[in-house]
């Protein structure tokens, strides 16, 4: 496990999926006021990129923008189907103003 | 110990295996499959596979090596024969002789039969198994292809969608005047014909394919009206038939064209389990009293419930059926069991697309249809969780909120 960075605080809009690779790793980046939430990018479903869907605030969620499953940030499980499979989970640490995600 | 015997290895007969152990199911689990493939998802056979998009790691899952892990009994390529439900065994196609306690039946669907001369020609392919897929895939690869896709059902229409996407030409031959028109309704079925054949689809409807043409391999088809369609390959979705041979030889009784099943998805015969495309289900839903869906969501919802059911003896189906359609870059996506004659209310664009017709009957809320506005899906899942049924103007409005009308 290595912890790497992925920017700054200012580099994830409050409350809206980005992208972000770590390694070679997809991931989306949700910021809720100052805590980060990363998740893989890459929906267990099929074929669609997280990080183009809604962030639902009510659910601490990202909607798949293809078919609707919504994937927990701190669990990773889907609320509804199509998707089954929880999405993975990374844990991040913001030091400052550095974005550090736990590959 | 006790044991489960599951039949098919498809999406919920995978879904059944792998539930019993995550619920701590301790017997033994068994589950034959007669295709040699590993499990695999079934939906992305006709959107991204035939089209070299998909990875097959994601389609065949989980891996090989879960199975053993999980102490589940993965045998493939073998058929269960014959059972015999006052015994409790069963006869599998290599000879071999199963007892249980627990028989779950996933066997699926058959492609339909059809009459017309030629489908037996090299470069006529099907679509309902990975090996198909993958072969219409290979074809595919080499250069821009002409294809003729016999029927215009969801199979048929994500098959000539996906292929003009990437860079062929489809033709989409539908013996009904309109392609869809049964599962979404003629407005609906409309609607999203027009997306398509905006994209690029040709479509041929309300005319029968009388035989596929070609000396040693398929060149095209002769339509009932005379007119020749040429290609490079010939797809056959003409649809497919619930395979319910087994159930019927263990006597188990049928409704709505499967196996007659309880929400807990017993059939009729005691320890018999019938899940999937085959399971005939009552569904708080629907109007009718058992209801038959070749949906993904369902058949791993089935799967699951049997699973607890054989492991706890509880566990009851209800979920809101849902289902989607990939076709090309129009995804359609759709909650509760629609019928044809629904009246039908939009809301949203239609020429982006982003808008979701709504299924009324007896002006209540049945079934929504969303394409690019997962934001109203979304609101229609919390009405039908809270039971609301918002009236048409508001359903039509795009600024009436439908979640807030859910909270009240
Ligand atoms: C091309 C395609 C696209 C689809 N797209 C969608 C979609 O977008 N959305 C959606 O919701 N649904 C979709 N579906 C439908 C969905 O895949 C099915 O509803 C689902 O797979 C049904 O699961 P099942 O387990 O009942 O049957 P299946 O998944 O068909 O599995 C049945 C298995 O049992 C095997 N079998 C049968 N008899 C025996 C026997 N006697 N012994 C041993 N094995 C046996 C069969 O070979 C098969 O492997 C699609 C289906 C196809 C074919
Ligand atoms: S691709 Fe994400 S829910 Fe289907």
């Amino acid at each position: 496990m290595a912890q790497v960075s992925i920017g700054k605080l200012s580099d994830f809009p409050d409350g809206t999926p980005t992208f972000a690779e770590a390694d070679g790793t997809r991931l989306c980046i949700v910021r809720v006021g100052d805590k980060v939430h990363a998740i893989c990018d890459d929906c267990p479903h099929a074929e669609a990129s997280l990080s183009e869907g809604d962030f639902l605030a009510d659910d601490l969620a990202v909607e798949c923008p293809l078919h609707g499953s919504a994937f927990n940030l701190e669990s990773g499980d889907p609320d509804a189907p199509p998707a089954t499979e929880a999405v993975q989970v990374f844990a991040v640490t913001v030091d400052g103003d550095d974005v550090r995600v736990e590959i | 110990m006790p044991i489960t015997l599951i039949v098919g290895g498809g999406m919920a007969g995978r879904a059944a295996a792998l539930t019993l152990r995550r619920v701590g199911y301790q017997g033994e689990i068994i589950l034959v499959g007669d295709e040699t493939t590993p499990p695999y998802d079934r939906p992305p056979l006709s959107k991204s596979v035939i089209v070299g998009k998909a990875d097959l790691d994601k389609v065949i899952k989980p891996a090989l090596a879960t199975y053993a892990e999980d102490g589940i009994d993965l045998r493939l390529g073998v058929a269960v024969t014959s059972a015999d439900a006052a015994a409790k065994t069963a006869t599998l196609s290599d000879g071999s002789e199963v007892a249980w306690d627990a028989l779950v039946i996933a066997t699926g669907c058959a492609p339909r039969e059809v009459p017309i001369p030629g489908l037996d020609k090299p470069g006529v392919f099907r679509i309902t198994r990975l090996d198909e897929a993958l072969a219409i895939q290979e074809v595919l690869s080499s250069g821009p292809k002409r294809l003729a896709v016999i029927g215009g059902g969801f199979i048929g229409m994500e098959a000539a969608a996906a292929a003009v996407a990437h860079g062929h030409t489809a033709t989409v031959l539908e013996a009904a005047p309109e392609p869809m028109a049964r599962p979404l309704g003629l407005a609906v079925a409309e609607r999203v014909l027009r997306w398509a054949t905006d994209r690029g689809v040709e479509v041929r409807a309300g005319v029968g394919v009388d035989e596929v043409l070609g000396d040693d391999r398929a060149s095209g088809v002769r339509l009932a009206d005379g007119d020749i369609i040429d290609a490079d390959l010939v797809i056959c979705a003409i649809g497919q038939v619930p395979r319910l041979e087994l159930a019927r030889l263990l006597g188990c009784e049928e409704a709505a064209g499967g196996i007659k099943v309880d929400t807990g998805m017993h059939t009729s015969v005691d320890g018999v389990y019938a899940v999937g495309d085959i399971a005939a289900f009552p569904s708080k839903w629907a109007d009718e009293d058992r209801i038959r869906v070749e949906h993904a969501g369902v058949a791993i919802g089935h799967g699951q419930t049997a699973a607890e059911q054989i492991a706890t003896g509880e566990g009851m189906f209800e979920d809101l059926p849902t289902f989607w359609s990939d076709q090309g870059d129009i995804t359609l996506n759709m909650v509760g069991v629609p019928r044809p004659e629904d009246e039908i209310v939009w809301r949203g664009d239609q020429a982006i697309p982003a808008c979701t017709a709504f299924y009324l009957r007896d002006g209540k809320l049945r079934a929504a249809m969303s394409v690019g506005d997962m934001k109203t899906l979304r609101g229609v899942r919390k009405l039908f969780a809270a039971g609301v049924s918002p009236t048409a103007e508001q359903l039509a409005d795009p600024d009436a909120d439908l979640a807030a009308l859910a909270a009240g």
